[in-house]
């Protein structure tokens, strides 16, 4: 027996749902929103709404401020290269974990996930002053460095819940049929694997492009991703509520619809399997 | 079935991950504990010299460790208290049938990925501005006096920056968990006559607990760590009113320089979060290992 679902309930419900899920995105919406006015009309009150002049010259002006491409392009190489050295790293780990386990492939997992307790700022010290001596205080490189170990825990573990998922039985099966080492490599298990690994790929991606601690701490001007170049909104000097609307517009969305296509993933990747 | 062979090549294939995180969790943090031991200032490069447990006592006795300590505990346990039971709330509202269910899961899950530093900014400047935020307006239309939220009540604002970044993450955890809940058991119950307050509390939320459980270490762990937000809204003040453990050790070394201060601070964030780790993995345990 289904419940009887009457339309006025169902009406009722996404009434209120419906208002709920805006109120909750309306920031979102008011920042994108914002970034058409100009700054007078930005903060004018009362707010306008949708009839004001709509202008593209804040996103020129962001361009302008300060080079808003070489950040864009300073998060996206950190944040594609931290995952993918992870992955290069994680991925044996991971498939060994998963697939030759030993007595205490358990204790090493929870081990791996335990040092992602080490709160950042424990460490912040030493790392500051040997990124200081090295050389690499505000390079790509060492923030790539950085994000990777704090990563890695998360990466092996995804890969692992994903791999566990792949059933001996197949190898077996083309095993018996006589499959070489390449062609099971190839055609049995990449097929299988892939969807795991770029499932934990978008999601590091996501994770490591908001990743804000160790970016301001680390950076200056040459390798400061869109977290810190955004923060440099907050001084006095810099409130422009339409730039720094289209400023974040440009920071947020290409996360946010990459966030919104990988959803799904994010419970199970994000959560290792335990939630269903 | 696993070989010798392939044991070892298993091991080889593990270790540079282990051999990776266990430099990263030994070097750095002996490092902090040395650190921690001397009176080291970076104004003043050569003077370094033995201090003992010095650091450690100014710390403790600095009001700013008591008040900082009390934020963070305050700044963990306000963000999961509105995530945890609005995460609920909207868990029971999502898995309702309604129109453009797809729709509306994508605009409550949207704040989860805006960088904090935008999300912080945002909330500030368009929102909780006394002259010409959102806020305010509202406050003024309704005939009441516009409050300066991030210095009349810099916490709670701070908490609710936080808490709206992490709603949608305990939301999708939370109805995701709700979806696998078998209906047939609660029909039967609603059979049985069971109102749904007892069907909720007897038959919902025992199902939800390992999600919750999943839910409160995944925050906890980020949430210790709070730091963007506060940098660029409140930059820990007014005085000390909102500086974070974090925060406090931010300060103390890179902004004051006192390494040896500032590692003692990280000495006792590490012990706090080892604290609070010991405390969920055990909660953990009995939830997952069930």
């Amino acid at each position: 027996m289904a419940r009887a679902i009457t339309p006025r309930r169902k009406a009722i419900m996404t009434v209120i749902a419906w208002t709920i899920g805006l109120l909750i995105f309306f920031p979102i919406f008011w920042t994108v929103l914002t970034s058409f006015k100009t700054e007078a009309e930005a903060v004018a009150t009362p707010p306008r709404f949708l009839f004001f002049d709509w202008t593209l010259e804040n996103y020129a002006a962001v361009q302008e401020r300060s080079n808003y491409f070489r950040h864009f392009w300073n998060s996206v190489v950190i944040s594609f290269g931290s995952t993918l050295i992870g992955l290069i790293i994680a991925i044996p780990a991971a498939w060994a974990m998963a697939f030759v386990p030993g007595k205490r492939t358990k204790d090493v997992l929870m081990w791996m996930l335990s040092t992602k307790m080490l709160p950042p700022v424990g460490v912040l010290v030493p790392l500051y002053l040997l990124f200081r001596n090295t050389g690499l205080l505000d390079t790509r490189s060492g923030l790539i460095i950085i994000l990777t170990l704090i990563n890695l825990p998360i990466i092996i573990w995804m890969l692992y819940t994903y791999f566990r998922e792949i059933p001996g039985e197949i190898l077996e099966a083309a095993r018996m049929d006589g499959a070489t080492l390449k062609s099971e490599i190839l055609y049995v298990l990449t097929p299988m694997a892939v969807p795991g690994i770029a499932s934990t790929l978008l999601l590091n991606v996501i994770l490591s492009w908001n990743e804000a601690f160790w970016t301001l701490n680390l950076t200056a001007a040459n390798a400061a991703p869109l977290t810190a170049f955004i923060a440099s909104y907050s001084s006095p000097e810099g409130l422009f509520y339409a730039k720094l609307s289209a400023a974040s517009t440009m920071a947020i969305a290409p996360i946010l619809i990459l966030g919104w296509f990988s959803q799904k993933q994010l419970v199970r990747g994000l959560t290792f399997g335990a939630v269903k | 079935m696993a070989t010798k062979a392939s044991k070892t090549a298993a091991r080889l294939m593990i270790s540079p991950a282990v051999i990776l995180l266990l430099m990263w969790m030994i070097v750095p943090l002996a490092m902090t504990v040395y650190f921690s031991l001397l009176r080291y200032n970076l104004l003043m490069p050569g003077m370094e010299s033995w201090a003992g447990l010095e650091n450690y006592r100014y710390f403790f006795s600095d009001p700013a460790f008591t008040s900082a300590l009390v934020n963070t505990l305050l700044l963990v346990g306000g963000v999961l208290l509105v995530s945890v039971t609005g995460g609920v709330l909207m868990a029971l509202l999502l898995d309702q049938p309604f129109w453009g269910q797809g729709f509306v899961r994508l605009l409550v899950l949207a704040p989860f990925f805006v960088m904090p530093t935008v999300s912080a900014l945002v909330w500030k400047n368009m929102f909780m501005n006394p002259v010409n935020g959102i806020f305010a307006w509202l406050f003024k239309t309704l005939g009441m006096q516009p409050v300066d939220f991030l210095t009349e009540a810099p916490l709670m604002s701070i908490i609710g920056i936080v808490s709206w970044q992490w709603l949608p993450f305990a939301s999708l955890i939370l109805l995701t968990a709700m979806q696998s809940l078998d209906s047939e058991q609660l029909e039967a119950a609603e059979m049985d006559g069971a109102p749904t307050l007892k069907r909720f509390w007897f038959i919902i939320l025992p199902h939800l607990s390992r999600a919750i459980t999943v839910v409160i270490l995944i925050e906890t762990i980020f949430l210790l760590s709070v730091f963007a937000e506060i940098l660029v809204t409140t930059n820990g003040g007014p005085g000390t009113a909102t500086t974070n453990l974090t925060f406090l050790v931010y300060v103390q070394s890179l902004l004051q320089f006192d390494v040896g201060l500032g590692s003692a601070g990280g000495v006792v964030a590490i012990i706090l979060a080892n604290i609070v780790a010991i405390f969920l993995m055990r909660m953990i345990g009995k939830n997952l290992d069930a």
